[in-house]
């Protein structure tokens, strides 16, 4: 079992951190706002994270706090993010679909090109020698694992709030949500800006994680890596983008001894999936469980 | 700025944005029809590009299945663009059966369309990593015949200095602008086309083949796309099989700048951004890149509906 985690944790790690970012992009939609943000957000909480670890300046901190600067560089990317998230928010999120995933995309692309350019974020290399938390890539499913049953734990818990309740009002009918008297902006930001503080604090997460961070971290690419994460793995519940999280991250893991053929697969699994799983797994294994019941209870399916 | 310089980046800026305006035409095309936005598109433009490359030279580098394959029939640079174009036409064509049409026919959430249409796009670029490899291929000097690199005059005293190419594609551009609207607004099945555009059941009931048109829709934008690439990659190289996504991604700027499902639109929004490109002070030319996304990001916000677009209105 030992053996089992020590070459497959960077996997499973991964995993798990594939299926927060997931999540990052399901808050929003679970407002029925359609945000390719997050790799804006993760990108800038890495960068966070790598700079107060890297930086002559911030030396001070690292003596003072020694591995309490981590939890630190997690909260300073939250509050960063979050800020960034209600700047860009208010004026975006009175676009909507396609508008509202266009301009996010523009956002991604902003935040790169800046990073790319920067000195603080060295330039197309990137940073290096990012402070690692543990010795081993496996321990981080202690930080990552943690933060996946907080956030668990919390989409249950907001579900059946009140604020969970005006997110699904304003995504089945934004216009009667706004007649009920509920502020859909202020519901709509916050739902972004939860989505964004999540994806900051995974970024400050895996710069250590990773040992390195560059601009390459936050790329169109991986918009669509986590909107097919939700879609793929349903957009209606928190199980679609844990599920689909945990699948399609592993996916190209999987099919790596098919070698240069693999990302050939992966498309065609995007394709298929979109075609024949509408609701997503989510859906599909809910759907399965209701034919299950019905089997079980003929009577119940004439009612 | 001197007045040379002035006409060096208006010169450079129209160049480059004829190409994005027949580029992003054919997003606007599709989305003009279906109200989705093919994000395969760059895939295709990318896929034009090595199939003219294949057709006119056809000799192939160290990585891949085809290594060291060079083939033996060549056509004119000239026959190659337009065959290639339209082999590109067809993969956009097969796209529409693939990803699309399947979608549609079940009535999917047209976020679906995105995800398989990028899944196609993922697909349609690993074959070419997997059949060429990920290297740099270009095109000799000659395609375009014997001609000078560049052209060269007087302006106040300063030289400026035109490379050929950039005259060249902005002509072929402009024929194939020229050709389009033609197409469009004179034949019979461009006029069916707009029919379509502007709504499908009516049309449909007008004895309309919805679905030809929308076939015939893909394949001009699979053509305009094939033939960007092709343009582009005479002017600076196949720089391997991702080299269509920066473009992809420009052409969503500038069909917004112009109005989603605008074709003017899309013709404006190409030189706009091409020449808000060119006139990038050279200290700041590594944001030459964030220069698209700057004009959508505030133009979503100032005019989502585009410089030439239609407003939405809104049905409750």
């Amino acid at each position: 079992m030992d053996e089992f985690f020590q070459n497959n944790g960077f996997l499973i790690v991964v995993m798990v951190q594939q299926t927060l970012l997931a999540m990052s992009l399901y808050y929003p939609l679970m407002a029925g706002q359609l945000s390719l943000a997050s790799p804006g957000f993760y990108a800038l909480g890495g960068y966070v994270a790598a700079i107060i670890g890297t930086v002559e300046y911030f030396s001070p901190w690292r003596d003072a706090l020694g591995w309490g600067v981590f939890p630190l560089e997690w909260l300073i990317a939250g509050v960063m993010s979050a800020l960034l998230a209600v700047i860009v928010g208010i004026p975006a999120l009175r676009l909507k679909g396609i508008y509202l995933a266009l301009a996010t995309i523009a956002f991604v692309e902003i935040v790169r090109v800046t990073c790319l350019n920067l000195d603080i974020t060295g330039g197309a290399i990137g940073i290096f020698g990012v402070p690692q938390l543990f010795e081993s890539r496996w321990a981080y499913i202690w930080i990552f694992g943690p933060l996946l049953a907080v956030m668990l734990y919390f989409s249950y818990r907001l579900e059946r709030s009140r604020v969970g309740r005006a997110f699904k009002a304003i995504r089945e009918d934004e216009l009667a949500a706004d007649a009920m008297g509920i502020n859909t902006t202020r519901y709509k930001v916050l739902s972004f800006v939860i989505g964004a503080v999540l994806a900051g604090i995974v970024g400050a997460m895996s710069a250590p994680f990773l040992n390195t961070w560059n601009a390459r971290q936050g790329t169109f690419d991986a918009s669509i890596a986590y909107l097919a994460y939700v879609l793929i793995g349903g957009g209606r519940s928190i199980w679609g983008p844990l599920l689909g999280g945990a699948l399609l991250s592993a996916l190209p893991e999987v099919l790596r001894p098919l070698k240069d053929s693999r990302l050939i697969i992966n498309g065609l699994v995007l394709v298929f999936a979109s075609i024949y799983l509408p609701q997503g797994l989510a859906g599909a294994l809910g759907r399965l469980k209701l034919v299950f019941r019905r089997g079980s209870r003929p009577s119940g399916g004439g009612a | 700025m001197g007045t040379a310089q002035i006409i060096q980046n208006l010169l450079n800026g129209i160049s480059i944005g004829s190409v994005y305006a027949i580029f992003a035409l054919g997003y606007t095309l599709v989305f003009s029809i279906l109200g989705i936005i093919n994000f395969a598109h760059g895939a295709v433009f990318t896929l034009g590009a090595y199939f003219t490359y294949t057709l006119t030279v056809g000799q192939f580098g160290i990585n891949g299945l085809l290594s060291g394959v060079s083939l033996d029939t060549q056509l004119p640079f000239a026959a190659s663009i337009i065959v290639g174009s339209i082999f590109a036409g067809f993969v956009g064509v097969l796209l529409e059966r693939l990803a699309f049409k399947p979608l549609r026919t079940r009535g999917a959430d047209s976020l679906l369309a995105l995800v398989s249409s990028l899944g196609v796009a993922l697909v349609l670029v690993n074959v070419i990593q997997y059949l060429v490899g990920a290297e740099i291929y270009t095109f000799p000097q000659e395609v375009y015949g014997d001609i000078k690199p560049a052209i060269m005059f007087e302006v106040a005293g300063e030289i400026i200095v035109i490379r050929t190419v950039q005259v060249i594609i902005f002509a072929v551009c402009m024929v194939v602008l020229a050709i389009l609207g033609y197409i469009i607004s004179r034949t019979k099945a461009g006029k069916a086309l707009q029919a379509v555009a502007e709504n499908q059941i009516t049309a449909s009931l007008l004895g309309i083949s919805v679905d030809r048109i929308i076939l015939f829709t893909f394949f001009l934008s699979g053509f305009l796309g094939g033939l960007a690439g092709t343009l582009v990659g005479t002017s600076f190289g196949i720089a391997g099989p991702y080299f269509g996504v920066s473009y992809g991604l420009k052409g969503l700027a500038v069909i917004v700048l112009g109005g989603l499902g605008s074709i003017p639109g899309a013709v404006l929004g190409g030189m706009v951004i091409g020449l808000a490109e060119a006139f990038v002070p050279p200290d700041y030319s590594a944001y030459k890149e964030a220069v698209a996304f700057a004009f959508l990001f505030v133009v979503l916000l100032v005019r989502p509906q585009g410089l030439l677009g239609r407003s939405l209105i809104q049905k409750v």
